[in-house]
């Protein structure tokens, strides 16, 4: 299915509601067939985000553009973006094929366009056993894909998705994933798809846009948020569990580091080795494969699940140098080295 | 099985039945009463099956008062209002539901402000409107309150409803173009179907059972509806009241049949969890 791509742009876009500022001068862009993941905590202004660039929202300030047009002003219909939402937003009195139809029908599109394009999006997110049957009776991964179905239907220029897993169980979460990044590879739309899961953020985007308080901390590849967190807030947010933040005074025993900066170290990157500063073992998570060692001394390390020492054990603990991250304690920033 | 229900299980019966035949007991002294033989004096204690059962006292009802163009008249009168209530007081309550915030506030607020004004204090200044305009004797004073949802109570039901449903449906409609009329047309309204179904029942029982503003606006015999009808059949002497009652039945069917005929879908108007989507 030949697609429009689209790249889409926030300019210094602000929106307050009453005294809460939800977007404090967003600036981003999502490449032209790119899937950008916006990732935050709760109430961070991700959805706004998206409302905005959707047209749900007016911006207070800023442009938003997608492909080269200024849409900032311009009615929802008329920006020819889709959304799915959180709670896919299917139309309950509707079948599944009058449900995908309906932006069709709504633009008075030929009976035959219509039903064309309606058996090619039904293929696509692979719905069409289920064409005749209403949105109450199918699973939450069936209506995700109905959802997907009727975004895709009427070919937009970019694709918004609000959250679009998270009402979705832990295993069939798993596999929609796969099957957006399929479908993402298939169709070659720009995505912007908001998330407050960080495992999707990081397994999904082409990019990740990491956005707290409504302004972006940090943008880049999956790979290189993870690895160069552009700061603490980034650095704690992304990896499961947190990295390990210590000031100068609690890493003096593992090493010097500049005053009024903070260490980071990832779990993983924490080793238990037989040379070392002595600790002792609090608790132990094991998480299948891997096992989680919270230390009395603060730290957390993440070794092989079957390699994993006893709660009250005595262990050595070490850092593993090529982890370290440095960060300016005032102002949360990396600092280059160490 | 909860404790809440557990505890009112028991008596969820016995009380169903009682408020059942506290319900039916008058209607059905209506019915038996109906079939008494006119002209008879009136029983000395309530009688549950008269003997002989007549059905004389209908053909009494029908001579004596033209009952069938009565009821013809309200089934008029009836079929033009609630089709333009529902109408009216569908739109307004999608209206409140797209206003924004305060201005919204203000327009419900107006709504109750409007609904605590009891109806006898508008019997004058509707009259003398009625009167100027020349519509006295016409059924428009009866069908015009319509034309502003018959009662704000109707308008604030359907905005209830409308607010009820996930905001993200109609944003979802927005995205894809629609017009605010066609989102209730084609998205609200399907999704109220029971609301909508209640008002109307209720906008019919208020418009059939309607009996002040006929006596007020009516002149014309062959303009009376079925109350105005009724009324006649009052003026009986004691003995006759089977006539009067037999009237009250032809009355009452009416609306039995609409309740009947609706109750099924907002009784039991269950697709299971998930609806809407939550």
């Amino acid at each position: 299915m030949a697609r429009p791509v689209s790249r889409l742009a926030l300019e210094g876009v602000r929106k307050r509601f009453g005294e809460t500022t939800a977007l404090d001068g967003v600036d981003l862009e999502a490449r032209d067939g790119e899937l950008l993941v916006v990732v935050g905590p709760s109430g961070c202004g991700k959805s706004t985000l998206l409302r905005c660039v959707a047209g749900l929202e007016a911006v207070d300030a800023g442009t938003i553009r997608i492909g080269e047009r200024d849409v900032t002003a311009v009615r929802p219909a008329e920006r020819n973006v889709s959304m799915v939402f959180q709670s896919y937003a299917l139309f309950p009195h509707l079948t599944v094929r009058e449900n995908i139809a309906f932006g069709l029908v709504v633009r008075e599109e030929p009976k035959t366009v219509v039903r064309e394009r309606v058996a090619e999006a039904s293929k696509l997110v692979g719905v069409e056993e289920l064409l005749e049957r209403r949105p109450y009776e199918l699973s939450g991964g069936e209506r995700q894909r109905v959802a997907l179905g009727r975004a895709l239907v009427r070919r937009p220029d970019a694709f918004l998705l609000d959250e679009p897993l998270s009402n979705l169980d832990a295993g069939t979460r798993v596999q929609m994933r796969t099957e957006l990044r399929r479908l993402h590879r298939e169709i070659g739309s720009t995505m912007v798809h908001v998330t407050h899961d960080q495992v999707e953020a990081l397994t999904l985007g082409d990019r990740i846009a990491v956005l707290d308080a409504g302004r972006v901390r940090q943008v880049g590849t999956p790979d290189e948020v993870y690895s160069e967190p552009a700061d603490l807030f980034v650095a704690r947010f992304l990896g499961t569990p947190a990295m390990n933040v210590l000031a100068s005074e609690a890493a003096r025993p593992f090493l010097e580091i500049p005053a009024g900066t903070l260490v980071g170290i990832r779990p993983e990157h924490v080793r238990l080795a037989g040379e070392g500063v002595p600790a002792r073992v609090d608790l132990v998570e094991v998480a299948g494969s891997d096992a989680y060692v919270f230390l009395d001394s603060d730290l957390v390390a993440r070794v092989a699940s079957d390699a994993r020492p006893s709660e009250g054990a005595e262990v050595r603990v070490a850092f593993d140098r090529k982890g370290l991250h440095l960060f300016h304690e005032a102002s949360g920033r990396r600092v280059p080295g160490p | 099985m909860r404790a809440g229900e557990r505890r009112w299980g028991g008596w969820r019966q016995p009380a169903g039945i009682a408020v059942t035949v506290a319900f039916l007991l008058p209607l059905w002294f209506m019915l038996s009463g109906s079939l008494r033989e006119p002209g008879q004096p009136p029983p000395r204690a309530p009688e549950l099956i008269p003997r002989p059962l007549s059905v004389t006292s209908y053909d009494r009802a029908f001579d004596l008062v033209d009952l069938g163009l009565h009821t013809v008249n309200s089934l008029l009168v009836a079929a033009v209002t609630v089709p333009i209530a529902v109408l009216v007081a569908s739109l307004a309550g999608f209206a409140f539901l797209l206003v924004a915030g305060r201005a919204r506030a203000i327009l419900v607020g107006l709504s109750f402000a409007a609904l605590m004004i009891p109806i006898t204090a508008l019997l004058v200044p509707r009259f003398t409107m009625f009167r100027w305009l020349g519509l006295i004797d016409t059924w428009v004073p009866l069908i015009a309150p319509a034309l502003l949802g018959l009662s704000p109570f109707y308008v604030l039901l359907f905005y209830w409803s409308f607010r009820r449903l996930p905001p993200e449906l109609l944003e979802a409609a927005r995205l894809e173009g629609m017009s605010p009329f066609s989102m209730w047309r084609r998205v609200a309204m399907p999704l109220v179907r029971p609301v909508t179904i209640a008002i109307a029942l209720l906008a019919f029982i208020a418009s059939w059972g309607n009996f002040i503003e006929p006596l007020i606006y009516l002149f014309d015999p062959d303009l009376y509806t079925l109350p105005l009808g009724l009324r006649s059949l009052e003026t009986l002497d004691r003995t006759n009241y089977p006539v009067l009652l037999a009237g009250a039945v032809v009355a009452t069917v009416p609306v039995v049949l609409a309740f009947a005929i609706a109750q099924r879908y907002f009784l039991h108007e269950d697709r299971g969890a998930g609806w809407l989507g939550r």
